[in-house]
């Protein structure tokens, strides 16, 4: 092969064009990686990351370009046609087969059988140091369960170009910590591998190269070193963004509301048990954990999802018993779930559809689409969401326009109480400091937010008070200090002190 | 228990299958008989062809409706052709040859032209029964060669040739699908068609592939009731798909794709086929057939979900239940993380 290790090239991309429809997405990217290199790739939603990586992995097609891995060229779009090169793409929405168990998932498409693959994948689960039972049926799995199933197939299949797109946006530092040993291991074995991130201290941590790509061309690329976090922002958005804004809590006086918005008291159910908290109108209250802590199981058992056990919730000074979907909306409690392709969206459904979608009891008997339009048209003027207009289907978004649509659906119901699961999942830099700043403000106007994040550092930025839960229980609370140390801290320390 | 249930559909079947034989056992004694077990088998062997292929599309989830049409066509083809005077081998070639073109054409509007398949089947089952009729001209076809009809005769054990034939297609069919890497595609491209092409799977290749395995089945069907029958109706096999999708429901394949076991719509075939059996065998009018074949198929269904909703319960129960007891990680991996958390 023509890929010797002494080119050190193992994928290179020339003068790639893409376009879904009329819009165009790649505007001729050249890109290269070399063996051992761990290449980061950057830019904000929808500036065409994914569909360049899909494009090499013979996902979609291109509309012209070449595209060459491990010194052979990929003649057409196949997916197979990819992994016969020694190229695999872990994508950033998992694939998962319901049906199937969680090996017959990871092992599908390679020519040795399931039992024959157990140990090898067995033993990467525990170098990943992640509890997964390989015999469940996938159907069952949480979201960073599913993405963790995808970093399994990637590694599993021995690729020589690696392409890891988001895969941390569900995880918290730990796995990810495993995760980034891993890649170092590849690293030294010689295979390239491109990393998309949003986060720069990810990108900082485990990368040696960066590329940005802004409107489907690369407008910076080199070494990581020699840029600066703000010269990489800039570089990301023609429009000039302030670098992480800090604490902000002007204009909100969270002391001198009395009265709870919502009371939550010793609450049992599937995945957690005895969980007491209180949200007042205007606090935003950070709720963090491991995963499979129980924090989603307590949200949807919160919004009437999941049966409850034990307990009670009291909202606005009244009991609410029997709490379904359709009553907590009506009363203004509104969820935002983390997985945004399987409980959030429609994705066969135009965009107006969805952002009117919590409230399609309310509507008229005969529609007035004008005005539906309209009200995605504010959202999409306010939050900067990137679409062709409010016809278009959901689908067709970038995953962090896909999350802002999400979060206008959750507005359009004018909540009084705002659960928010992983709000930022996917988002880019700008976008994120746009929902953060959507979220302080939601929180002057009154509204009570339980901000639910893997992330601690958002934690650490947007709330007034931390709750921890761990292994399904209450693990501690923060009022003031909250640092990401901090909440780290009591995160882990928890569920130490839980087993001791 | 319960959890065998769980897991088989085929389990819930037999056991059903059971009490009913044990019950008109009791009522009818000389029901259960060597004779009676021949009877039930060759009277399955049409059915039981039609709702293998169908099974195998929807296992891609896929449907295919135009399978009756299919049957009569290649029936025909077979019964001109042997009329014509062409020998009984080549006859049978050309007849499933007709299945497979018939499924290829089928295969070939849904996989690469992506029409919907419900929408595709439902043209042809039109389209292959008016090849047929004109083909025929519009009339029965009789006076089939006697080598044919002996195809459908008892040989010793109390099988035919046709049986033999048709239960190691089941065999093959069974392990193919479970003990095959090209088995294992069919039911992911129905699980979730999406992850199936990522992960290397030629999507269309095997849709391509389950619609002509289901013509191929449709016309040996074909041949079957050819040669049982012995002449050949313009409505030969008209209906017999929707029946078909019923079995395959009953033996536990999910019309959304990617579950269900040739081991299921064998025991569903069977099944329906005895209740048949044993209704003539108590004499009841044979205007009852439907009524209690269906009554049968939604209680079967019924028991079914209920058994589920309880493992499920369970199931959840029993995963939650971790939570109870305390954390599940062991303690070196809890320390070791908050020694990386302390970064
Ligand atoms: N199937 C599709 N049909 C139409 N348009 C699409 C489709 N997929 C992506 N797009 C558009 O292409 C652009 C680039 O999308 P892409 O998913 O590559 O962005 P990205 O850089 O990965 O963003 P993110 O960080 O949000 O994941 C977006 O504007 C999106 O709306
Ligand atoms: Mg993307």
């Amino acid at each position: 092969m023509t890929g010797s290790p002494a080119a050190g090239r193992v994928a290179k991309l020339t003068d790639i064009w893409k376009s879904y429809g009329a819009v165009p997405v790649l505007k001729g990217v050249s890109i290269t990686l070399q063996a051992g290199e761990v290449h980061a790739l950057l830019g904000g939603n929808g500036a065409g990351k994914s569909s360049l990586m899909k494009i090499m992995s013979g996902v979609i097609p291109a509309n012209s370009g070449a595209i060459e891995i491990n010194g052979r060229a990929l003649t057409h779009a196949s997916p197979a046609h990819a992994q016969d090169l020694g190229l695999y793409l872990v994508p950033q929405e998992a694939h998962i087969l319901p049906n199937q168990s969680v090996l017959e998932n990871i092992c599908l498409g390679l020519a040795a059988s399931p039992r024959a693959l157990r140990p090898r994948v067995e033993q990467l689960v525990t170098e990943l140091s992640v509890s997964l039972d390989l015999d469940a049926q996938a159907a069952a799995l949480e979201i960073a369960e599913r993405q963790i199933v995808e970093i399994l197939r990637g590694l599993v299949r021995d690729a020589r170009v690696l392409i890891l797109d988001e895969p941390t946006s569900a995880l918290t530092p730990f796995e990810t910590n495993a995760l980034f040993q891993r890649v170092r291991k590849l690293q030294a074995q010689g295979v390239g591998i491109f990393f998309i991130s949003h986060k720069l201290r990810e990108i900082r941590e485990i990368c040696g190269t960066i590329s940005v790509l802004r409107d489907g061309v690369i407008v910076l690329s080199g070494p990581l070193d020699s840029y600066s976090d703000a010269e990489i922002i800039d570089a990301m958005s023609r429009v000039q963004i302030t670098a992480a804004s800090g604490k902000d809590r002007t204009g909100r006086k969270v002391s001198q509301i009395g009265r709870p918005r919502l009371s939550v008291r010793g609450l049992s159910g599937e995945g957690f048990r005895n969980i007491s908290l209180d949200v007042r109108a205007g606090e935003i209250l950070g709720l963090a954990g491991v995963v499979g802590a129980g924090r989603t199981e307590f949200a949807e058992t919160l919004f009437g999802l999941r049966p409850q056990s034990a307990g009670s919730v009291v909202f606005d000074g009244e009991e609410l018993k029997k709490r379904s979907p359709r009553v907590c909306i009506d009363r203004g409690l509104v969820y935002l779930p983390e997985d945004r392709q399987q409980h959030g969206l429609f994705l066969e459904a135009p965009l107006f559809w969805n952002v009117s979608s919590y409230l399609v009891h309310r509507l008229p008997f005969f529609l007035r689409p004008g005005a539906e339009r309209k009200t995605f048209d504010d959202f999409r003027a306010s939050m900067g969401i990137k679409c062709t207009g409010p016809g278009q289907e959901a689908h067709g978004l970038s995953g962090g326009n896909q999350q802002k649509v999400l979060l206008a659906k959750c507005l359009s119901a004018r909540p009084k109480v705002l659960i928010l699961d992983e709000p930022t999942r996917g988002v880019d830099v700008a976008a994120r400091n746009d929902i953060y700043d959507i979220i302080r403000k939601l929180a002057a106007e009154g509204v009570a937010i339980v901000l639910i994040s893997s992330d601690f550092d958002e934690i650490e930025q947007l709330a007034d008070r931390v709750e921890v839960m761990a292994f399904g229980q209450s693990g501690g609370e923060l009022t003031d200090d909250i640092s990401v140390d901090a909440i780290a801290r009591l995160a882990f320390g928890a569920s130490e002190a839980r087993h001791a | 228990m319960l959890d065998l249930f769980a897991r088989n559909r085929v389990a819930t079947l037999i056991a059903v299958l059971f009490v009913a034989y044990a019950a008109i056992g009791a009522v009818a004694p000389g029901y259960l008989s060597g004779a009676t077990a021949s009877v039930v088998i060759s009277n399955s062997l049409v059915l039981m062809l039609i709702s293998l292929g169908t099974m195998i599309v929807i296992l891609t989830r896929n449907i295919d409706v135009s399978s009756g049409s299919v049957l009569g066509l290649s029936a025909a083809v077979l019964g001109l052709s042997l009329n014509a005077g062409v020998s009984l081998p080549l006859a049978i070639a050309f007849c499933l040859a007709t299945g497979a073109l018939a499924g290829a054409f089928n295969g070939l509007m849904v996989a690469y032209l992506g029409i919907p398949s419900i929408v595709a089947t439902l043209g042809t089952l039109g389209l292959y029964r008016g090849i047929m009729l004109v083909l025929t001209g519009g009339r029965w076809i009789e006076d089939l060669p006697q080598n044919l009809k002996a195809l459908a005769g008892n040989h010793g054990l109390g099988f035919s040739a046709l049986t033999v034939v048709v239960l190691a297609l089941v065999a093959l069919a069974w392990f193919f699908l479970r003990k095959t890497r090209f088995g294992r595609y069919f039911y992911a491209v129905g699980d979730n068609r999406a992850a199936a092409h990522h992960l290397g799977v030629p999507v269309r290749r095997v849709q391509f592939a389950a619609f002509v395995a289901t013509g191929l089945c449709a016309a040996l069907a074909g041949l079957v009731f050819a040669a049982q029958i012995g002449f050949i109706p313009n409505q030969a096999g008209n209906g017999i798909e929707l029946k078909a999708i019923a079995v395959n429901v009953l033996g536990g394949v999910s019309l959304l794709g990617g579950t269900g076991s040739v081991a299921g719509v064998f025991a569903a075939v069977i099944f329906i086929t005895s209740i048949d059996s044993a209704l003539v065998f108590l004499k009841i009018p044979a205007y009852w057939n439907d009524f209690i074949a269906g009554a049968i198929l939604l209680s079967v269904l019924l028991l079914d979900g209920r058994i589920r909703q309880i493992i499920d319960r369970r199931i959840r129960a029993r995963r939650y239940a971790v939570h109870e007891r305390g954390p599940a990680q062991p303690a070196d991996t809890t320390k070791a993380r908050i020694v990386e958390a302390g970064r």
